[in-house]
């Protein structure tokens, strides 16, 4: 028994393999299960900020967006044979003040938030990801991922089928992939009631083309078509009405959408790299928007790198936003901040370090690379929003 | 949607006339840098797609499912 323990250890320790000696003649076949990379990630978001859609605030007034966000996230790799790399993701969210809700009024500002539904108060969400990479040919890489995501009063599936074929010796890649995603969750009303269950399906198709310009330059475009059909609201978000009440949100229950995107990668001669990225945006709610972003990076050191990001973002409404909605009508309505015409820019810097492993026999034999990261963001918007985003990693290499 | 497809013609143009340019591989040592890799971590790249996909109605839809704003991801 303690036998067969210490082989399934040993078969599923990322310490195993161990080496091969130096003087050893060269492995003939790939291990059959080897880990290639552990990464662990830790970001917190404190958002502060007003929007119609919510009513923790004054009467007629829009009200508090506050909320604090913590993201624990840890990631595997790991190569099963020579073709397959699987790799194994699980992204947690610990919300707090979800969905402040309007029971608020008549109460000090500093009074804790109250909520929509209970789980709205602190809401902790997971997810299991995974990604089967299967190297069909020299050229060709077939890709499988499944993911389950859980929170108390939401579920969601989601599968993808991906195909990345090279050309031209690797200077050119072109790539297209399929994702379908199915959500449930609870339907509650603005007094926090729940009714039923609700659902939505988005369906989701990508094209891409990578291609390498210059022996310092690579660029890629990549277009995004998805369809969502369902509910497509959040059932507690509210509208203002007109006469200072509030009601409940509308929206289609269809929606297409299309994203372009273009990138470039320029190799910078001091030892950097400049990345910019330009998106424009359309879907049938009347949402049209413009988003660019440049990533500065520079290597200090061989295992010292700094990088600036700086992100603008421009966005026109939905055809349906409101912050004073008709009581008596029936027709589609949103107040959601989200929805509205803004601009936004994200301005931010890391530092990360790819230490060389220790010159110890005991170390390099197991570890072989180790990466920290330390980063920070600050976002702010037109119509009164701001995210402090705080960031640190930490990757060990096999 | 004129203004879209009229974009993703010029860039499909570009790219096309891009093709011409072959790169042998052993001058690609710059491209090969981590640096220079377009989503160098999974990790931080799920970061910045949750954020924005909640956050602003616009997002979303390159690569990944759209989310956006309403929560309607």
């Amino acid at each position: 028994m303690i036998a067969w323990l210490a082989a399934l250890l040993a078969a599923v320790s990322p310490l195993s393999p161990p080496p091969a000696p130096v003087d050893a003649p060269a492995p003939v076949s790939v291990p059959a299960y080897q880990i290639e990379s552990v990464r662990v990630r830790y970001t917190q978001f404190a958002q502060n900020g007003i929007g119609y859609q919510s009513a923790a605030g004054p009467p007629g007034g829009p009200g508090s967006e506050r909320v604090t966000i913590d993201q624990p996230q840890a990631e595997v790799v790991a190569h099963l044979g020579d073709r397959l790399t699987q790799r194994i993701w699980i992204p947690v969210d610990v919300v707090t003040a979800a969905s402040p809700d309007h029971s608020r009024y008549g109460k000090p500002i500093d009074s804790p938030v109250d909520a929509v539904s209970t789980p709205s108060r602190i809401n902790v969400a997971g997810s299991l990801d995974t990604l089967s990479t299967y190297r069909w040919s020299a050229t060709t890489d077939v890709d499988f991922r499944a993911a389950l995501h859980l929170e108390e009063p939401f579920e969601s599936w989601s599968f993808g089928l991906g195909v990345t074929r090279s050309l031209a010796e690797d200077n050119t890649v072109v790539g297209a992939s399929v994702n379908q995603v199915v959500d449930w969750f609870d339907h509650f009303d603005l007094e926090g009631t729940r009714h039923s269950r609700a659902s939505r399906s988005t369906t989701n198709l990508n094209l891409s083309l990578t291609q390498l310009l210059s022996p310092t330059t690579v660029a890629a475009i990549s277009y995004g078509g998805t369809v969502q059909l369902g509910t497509l609201t959040n059932t507690w978000n509210s509208v203002l009405l007109a006469d200072g009440d509030r009601g409940e949100e509308r929206m289609p229950r269809h929606r297409q959408r299309h994203a372009l995107a273009g990138r470039v990668a320029q190799w910078l001669p001091w030892q950097g790299a400049l990345k910019l990225y330009y998106r424009a945006y359309l879907d049938d709610w009347g949402i049209g928007a413009h988003t660019a972003e440049a990533d500065l990076a520079q290597r200090v050191v061989s295992w010292l790198h700094l990088r600036a990001t700086y992100r603008y973002h421009r966005q026109r409404a939905t055809r349906y936003f409101t912050t004073s909605a008709d009581p008596g009508a029936t027709g589609f309505r949103t107040a959601d901040s989200d929805l509205d015409a803004f601009h936004a820019q994200t301005v931010g810097g890391a530092v990360s370090l790819d230490l060389p492993t220790p010159k110890n026999r005991y170390v390099t034999r197991y570890v072989k690379d180790l990466h920290a990261e330390i980063g920070y963001e600050y976002y702010f918007r037109s119509n009164h929003l701001t995210v402090d985003i705080t960031t640190c990693a930490l990757g060990f290499g096999f | 949607m004129k203004r879209l497809a009229v974009m993703f013609l010029l860039a499909a143009t570009l790219s096309a006339t891009a093709g011409c340019v072959v790169v042998p591989q052993n001058r690609r040592k710059r491209l090969a840098d981590p640096m220079m890799r377009f989503d160098a971590d999974a990790l931080e790249a799920h970061k910045k797609q949750k954020f924005y996909s909640t956050r602003e109605g616009a997002a979303g839809g390159d690569g990944t499912p759209a989310g956006g704003g309403c929560g309607c991801q």
